[in-house]
């Protein structure tokens, strides 16, 4: 079969992006009002206190909720039309993976909601590049933590999405495991340059994966921080975690963690 | 493979040993009762289906065939309305009082009715087994339906499709569970309906064997009958178990625990929307009772629409010498009904946490529970009648020996899952089991409690109308046996709307006990 090109990796534009949610006649507000241009291709980390509104930013992008104020586009389209064209993938923080289904059968869920072709090749390739050959063939259940998150980001890649959003997929996972997946898993979609949007707790995990750091303010979630990435630049790490750490802890009065 | 696939605890010894001591004690009690033609024990039971085997096999082939039948169209039809209920969030509420209505209604009226319908044949027993089945796999399916993590439904999303492919994708498989947990309860209803369908005159099957037996006060054959369907609903039971494990849905992680400010509960969130959700159930009662009538075209001599009812009790000259007559007969069951009820709850749970206490024996009698609440108890009415009288105590008993069963079960059950790492901190803190069971093991019954508290409702009713149909001669289930025989329809119409009413609303004002308790004492375990 041939192989089905993968989609460009978009930019991701919020303009007076707003969100409030309206809880038994309380209205909070969520987001922003926010402006903010992902560039093309750029791995953005977003950082924040628990419960700022990064989460909602990032099902916002992915079209899983309704701004009540402002537009995103993606590229030159909506997030509804995007995610409708398979065009981004969704990480989630418990995996998400269907209990009933082996892994096999879980990451070719993704080309069946996608209504791709079935691609057992493709399927096989992408639970061999996240290291579970051998557990193709077994269910959620009797899978680690971190294997689980592996099986999720084959699901999430293997209909090769111009944009990924992460909802803090390693955040279940211990610090060891983390810190593997964070080593391995990440070079799966940077090297093809995909569009990602990481929500994080980790500032170690934000500064080493990034091109971008993003920190936000408590709810309603704007921008207090706006740093360059240390992915490729190990030396400048160490500066950065301090520069997020206080920018996290000075704005929201939460203690840095190192 | 046997520890995952093993349904409950992986040592089946400790169940063994408590099935033989349970079997002694059972022939103990006939023993020991021998003279008052009630129990036959274990080896008189088996003396008796030794002897009487083709017989039984023959009339436990034609009443499982009948339930089986009404068993798939009450499940189809549970589907349907789950299906609707899903579609169409605004008519939820509405589907599921209906629903709860038709539920409600009581067989013993049902079933003549039923009979004159369809005449001889075996459409009765199928209704009135449909009827059993539909209304718990209904309920258990809307669980299922909504208890599902959100990020799957998001993933769904994610790919930008729609309900269709939640459906398709995610919540059909999810509610597998749930679905499996209600086609369980419902196979031993199924066959307790096909029976009670045969008591209104079928020329076959177990229900008439029974009633032979129980007028022939035949104790040995009566308690064979009851033995052999107790068995075939156990192994009904455990048939849907094991397929439910082969299609890799394990027990639901929630027990039928009911929706917290959902729109079912209308009534007491808001008096505004609960009342016009009230008037808008009673007009969707009258459509649906005015439109079987007409569009199955049925006879006005013996189909009573909702204004011959009205006429009969409010407009009628003779409506007051014919309200005294029903409502007479009316506080007699429910004075009997009531305390049956509550005496089986409190029994069942009771025993459930003494249970408890000793964790072994807890586990070692869960399945016996489970088997034992497939019991039709009601065939053995005519029997506890006549050895405790028949004053309220043999009614009484009848009633609280049928909810008994299930309320253990269910409180078992419910307890056995108060969740590992609570009952390890209350290890770290060396607490008593008193302070275990106040704290952790309660709070985790409550739902089963409340939950089989409400199914038992409609159970009780049955209970008590079978025992005064087929024994004491008093109450509503008397007043309609004769209603039926004498063709004074209207009185029979009338007292099914009494009783499906009544049901109804004890069966609502349970629930609104359950949501002000598991609000107060155990709010985690409330579906939002």
């Amino acid at each position: 079969m041939a192989e089905r090109e993968a989609s460009m990796p978009p930019k991701v534009v919020c303009k007076g992006l707003e969100k409030t949610f309206h809880l038994g006649g309380r209205a909070v507000d969520a987001v922003g009002p926010l402006d903010l241009t992902f560039e093309a291709g750029r791995t953005t980390a977003l950082v924040g206190p628990s419960g700022c509104g990064k989460s909602t930013l990032l099902r916002l992008v992915a079209g899983l909720e309704k701004p009540s104020g402002g537009v995103i586009s993606i590229g030159d389209e909506t997030p509804e039309a995007v995610t409708k064209a398979a065009g981004l993938a969704f990480a989630f923080q418990d995996a998400a993976l269907l209990p009933w289904l082996t892994v096999r059968q879980n990451v070719a869920l993704a080309l069946k909601l996608a209504r791709r072709p079935a691609d057992r090749e493709r399927v096989d390739h992408l639970i061999a590049l996240v290291g579970l050959r051998h557990f193709a063939e077994t269910r959620p259940a009797e899978l680690s933590g971190g294997m689980r998150q592996r099986a999720a980001i084959a699901r999430c890649l293997v209909t090769q999405p111009g944009l990924l959003l992460l909802d803090e997929p390693f955040g279940a996972v211990d610090e060891l495991t983390r810190t593997r997946l964070n080593a391995e898993l990440p070079t799966l979609w940077q090297e093809r340059g995909t569009t990602t949007l990481l929500v994080t707790h980790s500032i170690a995990e934000a500064a080493t994966l990034s091109d971008r750091v993003l920190v936000f303010s408590p709810r309603p979630a704007r921008i207090t921080g706006d740093f360059d990435g240390a992915r490729h630049n190990p030396a400048a790490r160490p500066a950065l975690i301090e520069a997020i750490a206080s920018a996290l802890g000075a704005k929201s009065g939460v203690e840095p963690v190192s | 493979m046997t520890t995952r696939t093993a349904p409950f605890s992986p040592n089946a010894l400790p169940t063994l040993f408590a099935a033989c001591v349970l079997i002694a004690l059972w022939q103990a009690l006939a023993s020991a009762t021998a003279d008052m033609f009630v129990f036959a024990g274990p080896l008189a039971v088996l003396g008796a289906i030794a002897e009487e085997g083709s017989l039984l096999l023959r009339s436990s082939g034609i009443t499982l065939q009948s339930a089986a039948i009404g068993f798939f169209i009450g499940n189809v039809a549970a589907i349907l309305l789950a299906g609707i209920a899903l579609a169409l969030p605004r008519l939820e509420q509405l589907v599921s009082g209906l629903a709860l209505v038709f539920f409600c209604l009581p067989f013993v009226a049902t079933g003549p009715i039923l009979r004159v319908i369809f005449g001889v044949g075996d459409g009765p027993q199928i209704t009135l087994a449909a009827l059993a089945t539909y209304y718990t796999t209904y309920l258990c399916l809307l669980v299922g339906l909504r208890a599902t993590p959100g990020s799957w439904l998001d993933l769904v999303r994610s790919y930008g499709r729609g309900r269709l492919s939640e459906l398709i994708h995610v919540r059909a498989m999810a509610s597998l569970p749930y679905f499996i947990a209600g086609l369980q309860i419902g196979a031993p209803a199924a066959f307790l309906g096909a029976m009670v369908g045969e008591f209104t005159g079928a020329e076959r099957g177990l229900g008439v064997l029974s009633i032979r037996a129980m007028r022939g006060l035949d104790v040995e054959m009566t308690w064979a009958i009851a033995t052999t369907a107790a068995a075939l609903s156990a192994a009904a039971f455990w048939l849907f178990g094991w397929l439910g494990r082969c299609l890799g849905a394990g027990p639901p992680p929630l027990l039928l625990a009911s929706r917290q400010d959902g729109p079912s509960v209308g009534m007491t969130a808001r008096t505004g929307s609960g009342l016009i959700y009230l008037i808008l159930l009673i007009l969707a009662v009258l459509g649906v009772w005015i439109g079987l009538i007409k569009g199955l075209n049925l006879s006005p001599f013996f189909a009573k629409g909702p204004q011959d009812v009205w006429a009969f009790l409010v407009s009628d000259p003779a409506a007051a010498t014919n309200r005294a007559a029903l409502f007479t007969a009316f506080w007699q069951t429910l004075s009997l009904t009531i305390p049956g009820y509550l005496v089986g709850l409190a029994l069942g749970a009771g025993l459930a946490v003494l249970l408890v206490t000793q964790p072994r024996l807890a586990s070692a009698t869960l399945p016996i529970a489970i088997a034992l609440r497939s019991i039709p108890i009601v065939t053995t009415a005519p029997l506890f009648v006549l050895a405790l009288g028949r004053g309220a105590v043999g009614t009484i008993t009848i009633v609280a020996v049928m909810i008994f069963f299930p309320t253990l079960a269910a409180c078992l059950e419910g307890m056995r899952r108060t969740p590992r790492p609570v009952l390890d901190l209350f290890s770290t803190y060396a607490a008593s089991p008193w302070q275990r069971l106040a704290h952790a093991q309660l709070p985790a019954m409550a739902p089963a409690f409340f939950a089989s508290a409400r199914m038992a409702v409609p159970s009780a009713l049955l209970a008590a109308t079978t025992a005064e149909w087929l024994a004491t001669g008093t109450g509503m289930g008397s007043l309609m046996a004769l209603t039926a025989s004498t063709s004074n329809y209207n009185l029979l119409w009338s007292a099914i709307v009494v009783l499906a009413v009544t049901a109804s609303l004890i069966y609502a004002l349970v629930h609104i006990l359950e949501q002000r308790v598991l609000h107060t004492f155990a709010s985690e375990q409330l579906v939002q």
